[in-house]
């Protein structure tokens, strides 16, 4: 039987469909092997193949006379590179790693709500089973993985007025510059509305990481890592002597 | 009282040995983990304001002292001239002391540096 001789809505087509991939798995994790050691774990690179060999299965046409391994081959070894390009292993956290987070995530909001109070990195690993060591390592992985995961438009909200800007206007004398306030102003007023408010929470309302994180409903790692790059975005539009 | 010293390549690209270890030391004093990220901030903007001030191809050397109840890390560069260190009026110095809790700057015999110490507040 052959999967192009099915319609779209034919009740076998499903099942082809299925078999058909199942049958040329063995290729796609073939191919992803030729890119063993290049810093992404063997498994994460066979899911993408798969990907690729769906959209090989998916998007193959006999009518036009190419053989079907013709068109998949391509078709995955793009999917793979196309991989390595987007995330950049560099800064791609293997999956093992981005549930560690989520795992560290999840019992530091528990913990937190429990004691009453931040965790330490006992607490935490205590309540995961797991060793100090592991948990340090993923809130490494957190960091670095942010690099990428937050994508928040910096223009998004601009000029709302929000009350950092006014936090740093002229009836603060005592706080900011002159200098500061004409160079950073405009920056933070640059910033989403979110991380301005994060920042005013943080430096003019004395509040940690974790009581931001409750009043803005995120967690208290994603309020870090807001922090880190807003500070980050500041510190690179304003002259070092700020 | 235990010392650690590091020394890096005064480049943005080796900063975050230096934060991996600012809160790898945090935790052993048991800080929270608002604490510890607090720090790893205050780390990451105090070596980044004296990266971009030192003398091309220098070290940045990162001395931390691990007390009891307090983590105290000393970054220097090698600078030329006058080092552009944050003023304790400007919002740079805001940050560092709202993160750090003790901050001083200085800049002495052709090094600018900063020291931040971070104290264990809560008891637990």
């Amino acid at each position: 039987m052959r999967l192009a001789d099915l319609p779209e809505q034919h009740p076998d087509r499903a099942r082809v469909r299925e078999r058909v991939i199942e049958l040329c798995l063995p290729l796609a994790e073939h191919l992803a092997g030729r890119f063993r050691n290049r810093g992404e774990p063997h498994d994460d690179l066979c899911q993408v193949a798969a990907i690729g060999l769906i959209k090989a299965v998916d998007g193959y046409d006999p009518a036009r006379g190419v053989a079907f391994s013709s068109y998949a081959i391509p078709t995955i070894v793009g999917e793979i590179k196309r991989h390595y390009r987007d995330k950049g292993w560099s800064v791609r956290v293997p999956r093992a790693l981005q549930e560690l987070k989520l795992d560290i995530t999840k019992a530091v909001s528990e913990l937190t709500q429990k004691l009453q109070r931040s965790p330490t990195v006992t607490d935490i690993a205590r309540r995961l089973g797991r060793s100090e060591e592991d948990v340090l390592t993923g809130l490494d992985a957190a960091n670095a993985y942010s690099a990428m995961s937050l994508n928040a438009p910096a223009s998004e909200q601009q000029g709302s007025g929000t009350a950092v800007v006014d936090l740093l206007g002229e009836h603060d004398a005592g706080m900011a510059s002159v200098e500061d306030r004409a160079t950073l102003r405009p920056l933070i007023a640059q910033l989403p509305e979110r991380e301005q408010r994060i920042i005013a929470l943080r430096f003019f309302g004395n509040l940690t990481q974790s009581e931001i994180a409750e009043k803005i409903g995120i967690s208290q790692m994603h309020v870090s890592r807001l922090l880190t790059r807003s500070l980050r975005q500041l510190r690179e539009g304003v002259p070092a002597d700020h | 009282m235990d010392i650690v010293v590091l020394r890096v390549p005064a480049d943005g690209a080796y900063l975050s040995v230096l934060r991996t270890a600012t809160a790898g030391l945090a935790a052993r004093l048991q800080f929270t983990l608002d604490e510890i990220e607090d720090l790893r901030i205050a780390v990451d903007e105090a070596c980044a304001m004296l990266v971009a001030d030192a003398l091309p191809g220098t070290d940045l050397s990162c001395r931390f002292t691990v007390e009891e109840d307090a983590l105290t890390v000393a970054v220097s560069v090698p600078v030329d001239g006058a080092p552009r260190l944050p003023g304790t009026q400007t919002f740079a110095w805001k940050v560092l002391t709202a993160l750090a809790g003790e901050v001083h700057a200085e800049h002495e015999s052709g090094h600018a540096a900063i020291r931040l110490t971070k104290r264990r507040r809560e008891a637990h």
